[in-house]
């Protein structure tokens, strides 16, 4: 543990240290500041249009009109967050020859996977972290719903934790950081907009797209099917980190 | 305490190492010596656990590398020709690091003992990435030397060190043997393994062609010779009584092999050509010479 605690803290530090890291920091927080501002703006608008209108008895919820399109421009951003915080974990350690650090210590495969993976999730988790004030903001002007705000939460961890997986394979597979970043996003994109080919939720090209799975529960609709479909995501990711990682001395 | 077996690796349908067989003991200091492809880093990669190899064997203090490459990675000690350094970490953070990774109890104990080995004291706190070539160099061995290993492993070690730095390196090494140290270490210079080595291992074309104790290769037999004006020398010498051969090697130095000591009859022969040095090569010399020629 203290080593997979080890590499996954360089992975962090080595984020902190450079351009890449800082720019996915500051450019994923403006842009989440400036969606929840618009969101905030536009419930404020059309529920004060809707507060003078003497015909209507409707109430706009804010899970519905202000967390879960939240939520869902959050989801859209880790797309392309995750392959940028990813792409340099293994890509970079190959084409500098530090892998041999790695390469030569007494440490196995999966702590390699697992403290490089660890290092990822606990970057995108800060991520995430940072933008906890904007929806908690809101509490003294109203009755948040915790469910909602939790489950929303957990679905872009989940979210975060599966495209992390599938970068950092990515980033095994090549020692170009570019490379990793294209093929990681355009995995992605496939596994994103599947589901497009056919409307019906309960087809398989519905049930293997990531869209699919990610609409109810920015809703704060926890499902077990949604919960195992990104855990099953990543751990088969992980597997075969484990074995790229495994592959190397045979390269 | 190192002892490989038939070790063969092949990339492809290029063959690295084609069954080599070598044994080094407890303590001692042994050169891995040959031109460039040889298969000396093959051969380092595959000890240190970095490189599986396509067949044979290699045990390393009673463990056998392939079968349990933990318990080998925890007693070698391992710097790469290319030392893996991370540019963004402080060298005694990434000795801390390197020390985390091996498993050490006492890191602060042990990153300090690195420091003081390797000379790079003086450095702790600096960026790797803003060091010279040669204490990137150092901050690798003490990376290398931070779990104080029984094994150290070294692929052409003095490289990118100038000429106080290569002397302090081999004092180190041969203070680390003295400590009970088994060292391994690779190199294409001669001046490595003889000031350093108590024995050699050459390779060539991915086979041991030398493992000898340095002191038994000697370079009877062999002169050679300097001369400002190469046009003919080489005849002129090929025909003094008792020379077998001549050869030109890179800068037209001529190596004379022959029966007995020919070094006057080869002076007499080689003044009318501008005599401007004549010598006996070291053994290892020779021998690197003609694993040179062979190539060309």
């Amino acid at each position: 543990m203290r080593v997979v605690w080890a590499i996954a803290r360089r992975e962090v530090r080595s984020l902190l240290h450079t351009a890449t890291g800082w720019l996915v920091l500051g450019g994923f927080l403006f842009l989440t500041g400036a969606f929840w501002l618009a969101l905030v703006d536009n419930y404020l608008a059309r529920s004060g249009d809707l507060a003078y209108d003497p015909y209507s008895d409707v109430r706009m919820s804010l899970v519905d009109h202000l967390l879960a399109p939240f939520f869902g421009n959050v989801a859209i951003l880790l797309l392309v967050v995750c392959p940028a915080v990813t792409m340099r974990s293994f890509a970079d350690e190959q084409r500098l020859g530090t892998l041999d650090l790695l390469a030569t210590s007494p440490v196995s495969a999966w702590q390699i996977a697992l403290g490089k993976l660890g290092g990822a999730w606990a970057f995108v988790g800060l991520l995430l972290a940072c933008t906890l004030w904007m929806p908690l903001a809101l509490t003294p002007f109203g009755a948040l719903d915790p469910g909602a705000l939790a489950g929303g939460y957990l679905s872009l961890v989940l979210l975060g934790a599966a495209l992390c997986a599938l970068g950092t394979l990515a980033s095994a597979l090549t020692d170009q950081a570019l490379v990793a970043l294209v093929l990681s996003f355009s995995v992605t994109l496939v596994l994103w907009i599947v589901g497009w080919l056919n409307p019906d939720p309960t087809s398989f090209v519905s049930q293997i797209s990531i869209a699919t799975h990610v609409g109810d529960m920015a809703r704060g609709a926890l499902r077990a099917s949604d919960v195992a479909y990104f855990v099953l995501l990543s751990g088969w990711c992980v597997v075969a980190l484990r074995q790229r990682v495994a592959s190397w001395r045979y390269a | 305490m190192i002892q490989a077996r038939a070790l063969t690796r092949t990339y492809g349908a290029r063959t690295a190492i084609q069954g080599i067989d070598f044994t080094v003991g407890r303590g001692e200091v042994v050169g891995l010596l040959g031109p460039n492809g040889a298969g000396k880093s093959t051969t380092m990669r595959i000890l240190a656990g970095a490189l599986a190899a396509s067949s044979g064997s290699v045990q390393i203090d009673g463990h056998d590398v392939f079968a349990d490459p933990i318990a080998v990675k925890r007693v070698v000690g391992f710097l790469p020709e290319r030392p893996p350094l991370y540019a963004d970490m402080g060298v005694a953070d990434f000795l801390s690091y390197a020390a985390t990774l091996h498993g050490v109890n006492d890191v602060a104990e042990a990153v300090a003992r690195a420091l003081e080995l390797a000379a790079v004291r003086e450095v702790a706190a600096r960026p790797i990435g803003r060091l010279s070539k040669g204490f990137k160099q150092r901050v690798g061995l003490a990376a290398a030397l931070v779990h104080s290993p029984k094994v150290l492993l070294l692929d052409e070690p003095a490289s990118g060190l100038d000429p106080v730095q290569r002397v302090e390196m081999r004092a180190l090494v041969r203070r680390l043997a003295a400590g009970d140290v088994t060292v391994l270490l690779s190199t294409h210079v001669l001046a490595e393994v003889e000031s350093t080595c108590d024995r050699v291992i050459a390779l060539h074309h991915g086979r041991v062609v030398l493992d000898s104790r340095l002191d038994a290769i000697g370079g009877g037999g062999v002169v050679r010779v300097r001369v400002g004006r190469v046009d003919g020398a080489a005849a002129a010498l090929a025909a003094v009584p008792g020379v077998g051969s001549v050869d030109s090697p890179v800068d037209g130095t001529l190596l004379v092999r022959g029966e007995g000591d020919l070094r006057a009859a080869v002076a007499r022969a080689a003044a009318p050509f501008d005599l401007l040095e004549l010598g006996s090569p070291s053994g290892l010399e020779d021998l690197f010479v003609r694993l040179a020629r062979e190539d060309a």
